[in-house]
């Protein structure tokens, strides 16, 4: 093949050009610290590093999530044992105030029993941020609230469960509804008949739309002087109405009969016949308790899987996405290397013409 | 032969070598001359003599000064510049449309869109939170900021190339003007007995023509008279010393087209820098930008549609999130008109561009733009309405066979997205009735959106959807950059065998220069002998 001047130019210009944009790549590289710099680098390698990119973000949302349903499971938990604490207390008066007492005991357990209802409603309104814990979806209301009118503790609230998402397509309920909570059905170990003898009948209907149970309790038979019937749908009701009790008093404040021997009679009735609602209100705190935190637990397991998921997705990101250092640092002196050949052997061809040889003739 | 013969023979010897110095220092002064070919003397034995004895020989005549040219690798080095040129606009359009998705460098939406559905997240743990909606909101409006600026850099680039088309017709004007200068002064020089070729001439028409294969594709063919008639898409662009005018006109689409004597030849304009932009310009237009459209315009339906069925804080219900879809229309008609074009069914919108015709019977047919499929025909009459999938025209006026109107709820989808709701209380986050601020299963459904396949989107993921976008881009450009390299590697190699045959080596030339220089001296003392010679007889 001929070679002309312009030949040997230009293939030394190509070389150059070559060398000099490889090594630019290169650099560009190594300051950016990516080996993908554009999608057409690496199609494939792109839209995986995005795959582990928005899979990394949505993890870290659930972990998110899960960490605001653990605050509010963690709350509810710790409502639950302070309720059974309470309701043991409450049990703790009623094994020693069952029976007739001085006008100063009575009215210290009234006391008590009445400090325990308005603790009990301290609870069933607790609040996590802005919302009220036991309201179901109505969480901007109280769960409770005294009706003076009926002289009962209305459920404001409903059976909305609060779902967060923890994972794709699994969620979690975060809160405990207020009828599951404070309201409850007495268990079949009432008994038909109280010490003394007296007969004891309990009905009890739930309400489906709030999951509130109202329970009647009726002492007696009719037609008995002492024939009594009361009810209660909630712990906060239950406590007022041993509170009373202990003052003789049914909850409207009026006394529960005329006559202050039989009075006497129906207000220690009623306080023996709460004895085993009161067991029941206790161990479903103590089951809701251990409710809240077998969904922790499920949580907290979820929250160890996906921090080790995304570890996983972060190490496969940067083996997609980060160059490695010394691979392109040793390709940077093998292209310089190359670059300085070349200058020193196009500067010798170059200069070199048939021309530097004539004058020396 | 009289002794002065003598002299003829030497100064015939001293004529050829001192034109054979002059071309030989013309190659050298252009050895660095783009396009030019290196010229070589022909030497000719001069007519003899006849005599008794024989024929006497009566030394060297000059009979042409040829260029050393090859017609093959000229023709080769024409069809690669159109090549490269086209290569080079492509792969200049795409790279900047790749950018607009180097999601690589935190360009691109998927960190907006992956923000926005994390508010969402965030609203269904807390549906009460004032600050998680105002965050939300804050959310979805950044991601309608982004995603109008991505629209905006792919339409600047498609504009750019626009302006770029006006360019190349203005160069391709002028360069066509200057071939036909030259096509007469080549003729001019060539015409007439003993006359050469104009070797230089023809340098400058060839540069020319390369300049010109890379701005578009040409053929060219040569008269007997030495001049040559240049066509782009069966019409003539220079003819003799004439041209026609090439020219651009904006089309219904804002795109540029292109005219060459009056006549639309943009479809069949395929290779040099205007085929590349004509070629990009569509494949993007069609491909990244529609599918770009139609993800936002599905966010919007889907996220409108489940978010309308909510009930916000204060209750209230039927609200959309972002500002609803709008039907898009453009067409060409002299007498009829789209007066009317609405989403009458926002569920059955399929989300697809449509093509509405007519017929010499005066009916009308919609087809499907992507698909070509025919969507709905019928009758046609005058500012009735023509519904399909979910959308209801009505076109108003006499229409003729030649009247064709666009139907898109995706053109304007970038254009008109915005966040709907301003008030962080009318965030449908509760899925019934009032007053529930803690009923999160809207929002939980909303966030669920893009966990699910999304069946205008082709039964793939609002993420999948968009990676599908970005990978087209990369792969696009990387296809465009690794033409260009290969266009430019073969358009090297093939200078390169140009430049084997008509390039100037100085070594060759420095060769020539010393032996035409001794030819030169040889030829003198020829003379200087013949005229010893004469002494010799003159002193008898």
């Amino acid at each position: 093949m001929r070679v002309t001047s312009q030949m040997v130019y230009n293939q030394l210009r190509r070389a150059l050009q070559g060398n000099l944009s490889e090594l630019a790549e290169k650099n560009t590289r190594l300051y950016t610290g990516k080996k993908i710099d554009k999608p057409s680098d690496d199609v494939i390698g792109m839209m995986n590093a995005m795959g582990y990119r928005v899979s990394i973000s949505g993890n870290e949302q659930y972990q998110r999530n899960i960490n605001e349903a653990n605050t509010n499971l963690e709350l509810s938990g710790t409502v639950m044992k302070s309720l059974a604490d309470g309701l043991l207390k409450m049990k703790q008066l009623t094994s020693t105030g069952s029976d007739a007492q001085s006008q100063e005991n009575r009215d210290r357990y009234a006391q008590e029993a009445a400090g325990l209802r308005d603790f009990f409603l301290g609870l069933s309104n607790t609040k996590a941020g802005n919302r009220y814990l036991f309201s179901g979806y109505q969480s901007d209301q109280k769960a409770f609230v005294y009706n003076s009118v009926t002289h009962a503790y209305d459920y404001q609230g409903d059976l909305g469960e609060i779902k967060v998402p923890v994972d794709k397509g699994a969620d979690v309920s975060i809160n405990i509804q207020g009828s599951r909570a404070f309201s409850f059905k007495v268990s079949s170990e009432m008994p038909a008949k109280l010490a003394d003898g007296t007969p004891v009948s309990t009905s009890q209907t739930t309400d489906p739309s709030t999951g509130i149970t109202t329970t009647t309790i009726e002492i007696g038979n009719a037609g008995d002087p002492a024939h009594d019937t009361f009810s209660f749908s909630n712990i906060m009701d239950l406590t007022n109405v041993m509170s009373y009790a202990w003052k003789y008093q049914d909850i409207d404040g009026t006394a529960l009969h005329s006559n202050s021997g039989t009075n006497e009679l129906m207000a220690l009735h009623r306080i023996m016949a709460l004895t085993v609602p009161l067991d029941s209100a206790r161990s479903q705190a103590l089951n809701m308790e251990a409710e809240a935190g077998i969904r922790r637990v499920q949580i907290r397991d979820q929250n160890t899987r996906l921090t080790a998921t995304n570890l996983n997705l972060k190490n496969a990101l940067t083996a997609t996405e980060d160059a490695d250092m010394t691979e392109t640092i040793t390709d940077i002196k093998k292209i310089e290397v190359a670059l300085d050949a070349l200058r020193a052997s196009s500067a010798s061809i170059m200069s070199k013409s048939l021309f530097d040889f004539l004058t020396a003739v | 032969m009289p002794l002065f013969g003598l002299f003829d023979i030497g100064k015939s010897a001293l004529f050829a070598s001192q034109t054979a110095l002059s071309v030989t220092s013309h190659n050298i002064a252009n050895v660095n001359t783009p396009g030019y070919t290196r010229q070589d003397v022909v030497f000719k034995i001069a007519n003899p003599e006849n005599m008794h004895a024989g024929s006497l020989g009566r030394g060297v005549t000059v009979s042409s000064i040829k260029r050393q040219y090859d017609r093959f690798i000229q023709s080769q080095l024409l069809g690669q510049h159109q090549n490269y040129g086209k290569s080079f606009a492509m792969n200049q359009t795409l790279g900047q449309v790749e950018q607009v998705f180097n999601e690589a460098q935190g360009m691109g939406i998927a960190t907006a869109l992956s923000e926005y559905l994390n508010a969402w997240n965030d609203v269904s743990a807390n549906p009460e939170g004032y600050t998680q909606r105002v965050v939300l909101l804050q959310k979805a409006n950044a991601l309608v900021t982004n995603a109008k600026q991505m629209e905006r850099g792919i339409t600047d680039s498609l504009k750019r190339s626009n302006e770029e088309i006006k360019g190349i017709g203005d160069q391709i004007n002028s360069i066509a003007s200057q071939i036909a200068d030259i096509n007469g002064s080549i003729v001019q020089a060539e015409s007439g007995s003993g006359s050469g070729n104009a070797n230089d001439l023809r340098d400058q028409r060839d540069s020319l023509l390369n300049d010109l294969a890379e701005l578009v594709d040409f053929s060219t063919y040569e008269d007997a008279n030495g001049a040559i008639t240049v066509t782009v898409g069966m019409r003539s662009l220079v003819y003799g010393e004439n041209t026609n005018t090439f020219s651009t006109r904006m089309n219904t689409d804002g795109f540029r087209e292109v005219y060459l004597a009056g006549s639309n030849i943009t479809s069949s304009v395929q290779k040099g820098k205007l085929g590349g932009l004509i070629g990009v310009r569509d494949n993007v237009t069609s491909n990244i930008l529609h599918d770009f459209r139609k993800l936002v315009a599905s966010l919007i339906k889907e996220t409108n549609q489940v978010h309308s069925a909510g009930y916000g804080l204060d209750a209230s219900t039927g609200n959309n999130f972002f500002n609803s879809l709008q039907i898009n229309t453009s067409g060409s008609s002299d007498n009829a008109s789209v007066t009317s074009a609405s989403i009458t069914n926002m569920a059955a919108l399929t989300l697809d561009e449509y093509d509405v015709t007519f017929d010499a019977a005066n009916n009308y047919f919609v087809h499907n733009r992507q698909t070509g499929s025919l969507v709905t025909s019928g009758a046609y009459v005058s500012g009735g309405a023509i519904a399909f999938d979910g959308i209801q025209v009505a076109v108003s006026g006499t229409v003729n066979a030649a009247d064709h109107f666009t139907v898109s709820p995706l053109e304007g989808a970038i254009a008109n997205f915005g966040v709907a709701v301003s008030d962080q209380q009318k965030i449908a986050a509760s899925s019934s009735g009032s007053g529930l601020p803690g009923n999160n299963a809207n929002a939980i459904q909303i966030a669920d959106l893009f966990n699910s396949s999304i069946t205008d989107l082709g039964d793939t993921g609002f993420m999948d959807y968009y990676q599908g976008i970005v990978s087209n881009a990369g792969t696009l450009s990387r296809a465009a950059s690794n033409s260009l390299q290969f266009d430019d590697n073969l358009l090297a190699e093939i200078s390169n065998r140009r430049d084997s045959v008509s390039g100037v080596s100085l070594d060759e030339e420095a060769a020539n220069l010393i032996r035409y220089q001794r030819s030169y001296e040889a030829g003198a003392r020829m003379i200087k002998i013949t005229d010893e010679l004469l002494q010799t007889i003159l002193n008898l």
